[in-house]
């Protein structure tokens, strides 16, 4: 094996041979370029290859000959080697990248090129310190060099402002340097390490001067700002290099000189990451180019990483797993996203959506924001997972809420980014297209997706990338080009198959959840059959989503569990996307979803108490204090999937706009994994307190809240998707009422909630979808009269709204009884009144949806519509026949999962299923007895009133008792807009939005606070100089307190 | 489901239709008296006792060629449906097998929720007719029932767990043995809850702007005619004796033979029309907030003293 000295000679080499080429042989001097980049990186890869898989130990290098400190040394590891080949990789990928503007600048700027990587590779290398300023010094310069590439004329100030930057920290570097030698005696790092230098006179300080020199090139906040405006200027390919190759460098350098200054160090050091990681974020929010917004994301994540080497003191064995996962996350994604930039012809976010004309590229957009975000199954999601898990052991919480922070505001900005790809208006010349540019970009994919591999096989958690369901989710994306109906049969099959297979498994619990997720989800797949074409984009979304529940449902530990409820996250995000004008509902969604599954996290990290996970079981072991407070962040989280008030604003708009397909799937199923998640949490928490307040008490008094707040605003819809979206969330807020009612019948209520309202909301907003896409608006008081022209749809919403509306003898009523049994032995009766008082109002929406859809008066240009499709019709129909079964026997459904519950609470409160008779401990209902004397007593009547009036004809539809006159137009006469218009002069202050109100000032603070703050950069080099001195002297105020 | 139908007894049905038959004339006579009274109040004669039946006779008699499609077909069966079935579903004599029906098929909470199943069907009836009136007279009549079945539903859930069960006979059976067992006495608060929702549900004034019967043509019925009308008039017998039955067996110990039922029925009939007489007609949003402010307090704090 060649000795790693070797990737500096390849460098230098390759530089001095390219200065002795002629000026003219560009080819020539580039394919020397490429050699020597290609050496360097296969050197890099030998080793790395020889450490991780033939498990060589780490070697020295001494150049002399000699020992240090009378010669230089290197020292080559694992970690160097990787970081030494991601650095040559990335530049050799940037080299074919910008092969056009190197063709033009000729060899000196290739050569500039070459010493630029081998400077970052020997900042990783080099134990020496002096060596250490060398080598980055050299970056220094080269960068600046390089920044010059760029055809942006700002570039050239941009690499100026640099320079001054940098020298001031070369000054702080040497004179640190000079007392570091006076105090040790040494340059070797070793050596200084240990020296002990705080305990000497003057080391401290010395120290402080280098370690300060080396953070600045780390872009801390506040000094950063000639850093922004390098990221903006310059060439997309330095940018990938300056963010990805150099932050990885200068980061391995910074944590090498932590070792001389000890663990004592350790914290200032989080503290400068964590405020540059959540500033740097913020400021991210209000930027409109691309460039600099990528570079402010790159400040962020170099912020979280040296945070995270903030960190070493308890991350043990797995420091090197979390930093290089988050490292690579951040290297390889942010290097994509850079290269990506150059392929756009403009700067702005929106000009981005030009990547639709190659779908190939926005599955690389996705690809390298999943990445960087660090969604399940890159890196990131492992490294934060154990990270959180670390810092939640070690008490260092504050931290971990700042990091998640942070994250999730970094989140909101990408994913928004994101909406614009998807959403916004394409520029058919939008990309400058060149085919070795895109190669360059998608290698950063395929690396990607190697990387979650490796980092999936090397976690302790078993790998994402072995789950069969998230296999399948993405087989789903190289089969896009068949077309949709076959990838429909696939899709289908695939969730049937999954549900026969694990059926001997499942728990009665976990069976009806199932049912509802996996058949359930085939069956509202019938629909999808409607669609044309290959519909590109659906069904990795949709199975990703399905592959999240399925994986949710057979989740054992804490692990799978939050990888699951990930990957259904990430996979509704992109489903809820493709509706028309979901832009801003699906980030509002993806923004409280992760919300939501942080909280997860951070309450599942606070229970596992230093174990990397735990059974779910063993969350009824947590420990006091911490077990209330783990409870509290769990039902949080889950409750933002079931949309309880406080964090329901993302629901309406999300369902409302989503396809027609698509709205059923995340109301009727998605919705369900909240509550399964409560199932879960109850079922092994059980009741908390904190402070002497029943958190279950509490959730009892959310799901009351959130069922009259959902119904009430149901009612004064004008949109029938918007109507069924609110009503979802009143419906949500029974089942969590069910559940924290704590008793064995309200659990089983829940239950009934979570299959009823599977059946008819998706019933519904099939039925509405279908009408919708006929009629062309979802506006119901456009609409009228439809009921002879779409009977079926009609008669789905019939059969839906009577059930849901709890009358007997549908299936609804079942709910309500089993509600006024379960209600009947709890302690708590004030949140009842709130329940009460929602009930009743469920029937002003629904009645005002059928209504207003299909009775009232039909409009002229409706008179031709059709029924709704047969596809979309045919999953109705078979919703009407399970409603009308499960009305019937609901022991087929509850009698099992009944006993099943008793265990949890002592046998007490179950039901009784005699014959088709059901008793509870108060009262009884026999389903079946009760349709046939309704049935029989309808039918008597509607026979008797048929053959009395046998000559009736239906008349025209103007033929109404109307004082004499002729109604003038439907419109006029169709009584529908404003419908319920003394209710809200009665009850209209209880619908005013302060939840959304609150949100909407929080974003807007960030978003005004990071306006305001980011004038502080106001692009005149002497500001930054001064900012680098602020900070300099803030920290020796804050840290070094006038030690010397 | 063979089983139970061999263990069917076969004459409940009979027994049914004699209920329905004696419910429905001491409703008519009952309406037309309560009519009479009102009118005297007003210093009006009033019509005979027997003019509801001839106006019923004249309506069955009536043939019609029109309608407005299924559901306008339906809606008065719905409405008429949910009258009888309320009744059936709900013991109305105590101790008599003979006149308890169908309340085996379950308890409480089906009466409280059957109570919807003639208002819904006959809303979504009469919106077909395409008539704007009837629509507005749904949404008033929709409106003022959620505030006004608030109290009740309260009222039902204190009694419910004053006696720890859901079960009407039972409830009825714990308010034997003197007048000073019945609820009214029991758990008054319960009771003044209830009797001011009863008040919202009787069509009569202050809360009949929904059906507006004499100077407005507006409300649900306004396109119905002929026998589709005397449907509903039928109903308009029976409903309310049904749902004041539930009333007796909760809070007035229920009755224990006919007379007994007819007076504490006619009573009860009476403190609406006595209100009603006395006090003018309100808004809908004007009902609501008199509902939620008067009549909501008395039932939170019946269920939370029971």
């Amino acid at each position: 094996m060649v000795s790693p000295l070797y990737i500096i000679a390849a460098g230098l080499g390759g530089a001095f041979l390219l200065g002795l080429l002629p000026e003219k042989w560009r080819t020539a001097a580039y394919g020397v370029t490429l050699l020597a980049l290609a050496a360097m990186a296969g050197i890099a890869g030998s080793w790395l290859y020889a450490f991780a898989v033939q498990g060589l130990p780490g070697v020295e290098i001494f150049t002399a000959g000699t020992r240090p400190p009378f010669a230089i040394n290197f020292r080559a590891g694992m970690a160097e080697a990787a970081l030494a080949l991601l650095i040559t990789m990335i530049g050799l990928h940037s080299a074919l990248y910008m092969k056009n503007i190197l063709f033009k600048q000729g060899r000196r700027a290739m050569a500039v090129l070459l010493i630029f990587i081998m400077a970052l590779c020997g900042v990783i290398f080099t134990r020496d310190v002096f060596n250490l300023f060398v080598f980055m010094e050299l970056t220094v310069i080269a960068s600046a060099g390089l920044v010059l590439l760029s055809v942006d004329r700002r570039a050239l100030g941009a690499g100026l402002k640099y320079l001054i930057v940098s020298q001031v920290m070369s000054i702080l570097t040497l004179v640190g340097i000079i007392f570091l030698y006076h105090v040790t005696g040494s340059l070797n790092i070793d050596d200084m390490a240990a020296a002990q230098i705080n305990t000497l006179q003057g080391g401290a300080m010395a120290f402080f001067l280098l370690f300060m020199a080396v953070l600045a090139e780390l872009k801390p906040f506040p000094a950063n700002g000639w850093a922004l405006d390098i990221y903006e200027s310059a060439h997309p390919a330095f940018s990938a290099i300056f963010s990805s190759a150099s932050g990885g460098a200068t980061l391995y350098a910074a944590d090498k000189l932590l070792q001389i200054g000890g663990d004592t160090w350790l914290p200032a050091v989080t503290v400068i990451g964590i405020v540059t990681f959540i500033a740097a974020n913020i400021f991210a929010l209000v930027q409109n180019n691309d460039k600099r917004l990528l570079g402010y994301s790159s400040i962020a994540q170099v912020g979280l990483l040296l945070a995270v080497v903030g960190q070493r003191d308890i991350l043990g064995d797995s420091y090197y797993y979390i930093v290089g996962g988050i490292l690579l996350a951040h290297a390889v994604s942010k290097a994509g996203l850079f290269w990506l930039s150059g392929l756009v012809a403009k700067r702005e976010l929106t000009d981005w959506a030009a990547l639709r004309n190659q779908p190939v590229l926005v599955f690389a957009f996705a690809t390298f924001l999943a990445l960087l975000v660090g969604l399940p199954p890159f890196p990131g999601f492992y490294a934060k997972w154990d990270l959180a898990h670390h810092l939640a052991a070690d008490g260092r919480l504050w931290l971990l809420g700042l990091i998640l922070f942070g994250a999730l505001v970094e989140a909101a900005y990408l994913f928004r980014w994101f909406g614009y790809v998807i959403k916004r208006e394409a520029d058919e010349n939008g990309l400058t297209w060149q085919s070795i540019k895109s190669d360059v970009a998608f290698s950063a994919v395929i690396v990607a997706w190697l990387l979650a591999y490796l980092w999936g096989y090397l976690s302790g958690h078993g790998n994402l990338l072995h789950a069969i369901p998230l296999l399948f989710a993405l087989a789903f994306l190289p089969l896009e080009w068949l077309p949709a109906k076959i990838k429909n049969v696939l899709a289908i099959g695939g969730l049937l198959y999954w549900f026969y297979l694990n059926y001997p498994s499942y728990n009665p619990l976990h069976l009806i959840f199932a049912a509802v997720m996996l058949p359930g989800g085939a069956l509202i797949l019938l629909a999808s059959f409607q669609t044309q074409k290959r519909r590109i984009g659906f069904y990795p979304a949709a199975m990703l989503m399905f592959a999240g529940l399925a994986m949710l449902i057979n989740a054992q530990t804490s692990f799978d569990f939050f990888a699951a409820w990930e990957t259904l996250t990430v996979g509704s995000y992109f489903l809820i996307l493709r509706g028309k004008y979901s832009e801003p509902h699906a980030l509002s969604y993806l923004v409280f979803s992760l919300g939501g599954a942080f909280l997860i996290l951070a309450g599942f990290s606070i229970a596992a108490q230093g174990t990397p996970e735990f059974p779910l079981a063993a969350l009824a072991q947590v420990a006091q204090p911490y077990a209330p407070w783990v409870f509290a962040m769990l039902a949080i989280g889950f409750m933002t999937k079931t949309a309880a008030v406080g964090v329901h604003i993302w629901l309406p708009g999300a369902h409302a706009e989503a396809e027609t397909d698509v709205s059923p799937m995340v109301s009727g199923i998605l919705l369900k994994a909240g509550l399964f998640g409560l199932f879960t949490l109850l079922i092994t928490m059980g009741k908390q307190q904190l402070y002497g307040v029943e958190l279950t008490h509490v959730m009892l008094w959310i799901g009351a809240i959130s069922a009259l707040i959902g119904n009430l605003m149901a009612i004064f819809q004008e949109d029938a998707k918007r109507l069924l979206a609110y009503s979802s969330i009143g419906q949500m807020g029974y089942a969590v009422f069910g559940l924290a009612l704590m008793n064995h019948l309200g659990w089983l209520m829940a239950l009934m909630f979570v299959i009823n309202h599977y059946i008819y909301k998706s019933m519904l907003f099939l039925s509405v979808g279908g009408v919708a896409k006929r009629t062309g608006t979802r506006l119901m008081y456009r609409m009228g009269g439809l009921i002879t022209l779409m009977p079926l749809s009609f008669i789905a919403v019939l059969i839906g709204i009577i059930a849901m509306s709890g009358v007997p003898p549908l299936s609804g009523f079942g709910g309500r009884w089993i509600f006024y049994n379960a209600i009947m032995t709890t302690d708590y009766r004030l949140p009842l009144v709130i329940i009460f008082i929602a009930g009743p109002i469920a029937f002003l929406y629904l009645f005002r949806l059928i209504h207003t859809i299909f009775l009232g008066q039909l409009k002229d240009e409706m008179r031709k519509i059709k029924e709704a499709p047969f596809w979309i019709i045919l999953p109705q129909m078979i919703f009407v026949a399970a409603l009308m079964v499960f009305a019937l026997v609901p022991g087929l459904a509850l009698r099992k999962v009944d006993a099943y519950m008793s265990q949890f609470f002592e046998g007490n409160g179950s039901l009784h299923w005699e014959g088709l008779t059901i008793t509870s401990q108060f009262g009884y209902w026999s389903p079946v007895q009760i349709m046939i004397v309704i049935g029989v007593i309808f039918m008597t009547l509607f026979l008797w009133l048929l053959f009395v009036n046998r000559k009736a004809q239906k008349v025209k539809q103007f033929n109404i008792v109307f004082a004499g006159e002729r109604p003038y137009r439907p419109e006029t006469t169709h009584y529908a807009w404003n419908f319920f218009a003394p209710y809200r002069k009665a009850l209209g202050f209880l619908t005013e939005p302060l939840v959304e109100r609150f949100w909407a000032a929080v974003a807007e603070l960030l978003h005004s606070a990071a306006d305001i703050l980011r004038r502080f950069y106001t692009g005149n080099g002497q500001t930054y100089a001064i900012h680098l001195l602020g900070f300099v002297i803030i920290v020796y105020v804050l840290w070094m307190g006038g030690k010397s | 489901m063979m089983q139970a139908l061999e263990s069917f007894n076969w004459m409940r049905i009979p027994y049914a239709l004699l209920t329905v038959f004696i419910v429905f004339n001491f409703g008519f006579l009952m309406n037309a008296t309560i009519q009479k009274i009102a009118a005297r109040v007003g210093r009006r004669h009033g019509i005979p006792v027997w003019q509801n039946y001839v106006d019923l006779i004249k309506n069955y008699a009536l043939r019609t060629s029109i309608t407005h499609g299924v559901m306008f077909y339906l809606g008065p069966v719905f409405r008429l449906s949910g009258g009888i079935g309320l009744l059936l579903f709900v013991p109305i004599i105590y101790g008599s097998d003979m006149f308890s029906n169908f309340s085996f098929t379950g308890d409480l909470i089906l009466a409280l929720y059957f109570v919807f199943f003639g208002t819904l069907g006959m809303a979504l009836g009469a919106a077909e007719s395409g008539h704007p009136y009837s629509a507005i007279g749904i949404t008033r009549g929709l409106s003022q029932m959620t505030a006004a079945e608030l109290p009740f539903a309260l009222a039902v859930y204190s009694v419910a767990l004053q006696y720890q069960t859901l079960s009407i006979t039972d409830i009825v059976a714990a308010q034997q043995g003197g007048v000073l067992h019945w609820t009214v006495f029991t758990n008054p608060l319960a009771v003044a809850a209830a009797m001011l929702s009863f008040l919202g549900s009787m069509m009569r004034p202050p809360f009949d702007v929904v059906l507006a019967p004499q100077e407005i043509p507006i409300g649900p019925p306004t396109e119905y005619h002929s026998s589709f009308l005397a449907m509903m008039q039928t109903n308009r017998a029976l409903f309310p004796v049904a749902k004041m039955a539930v009333y007796t067996s909760l809070f007035f110990g229920g009755a224990a033979s006919w007379p007994v039922f007819f007076l504490k029925v006619f009573l009860l009939y009476m403190w609406s029309a006595f209100v009603g007489v006395v006090f003018p007609r309100f808004r809908v949003e004007q009902s609501i907030r008199w509902f939620l402010i008067w009549a909501v307090p008395l039932g939170i704090i019946s269920i939370l003293l029971v």
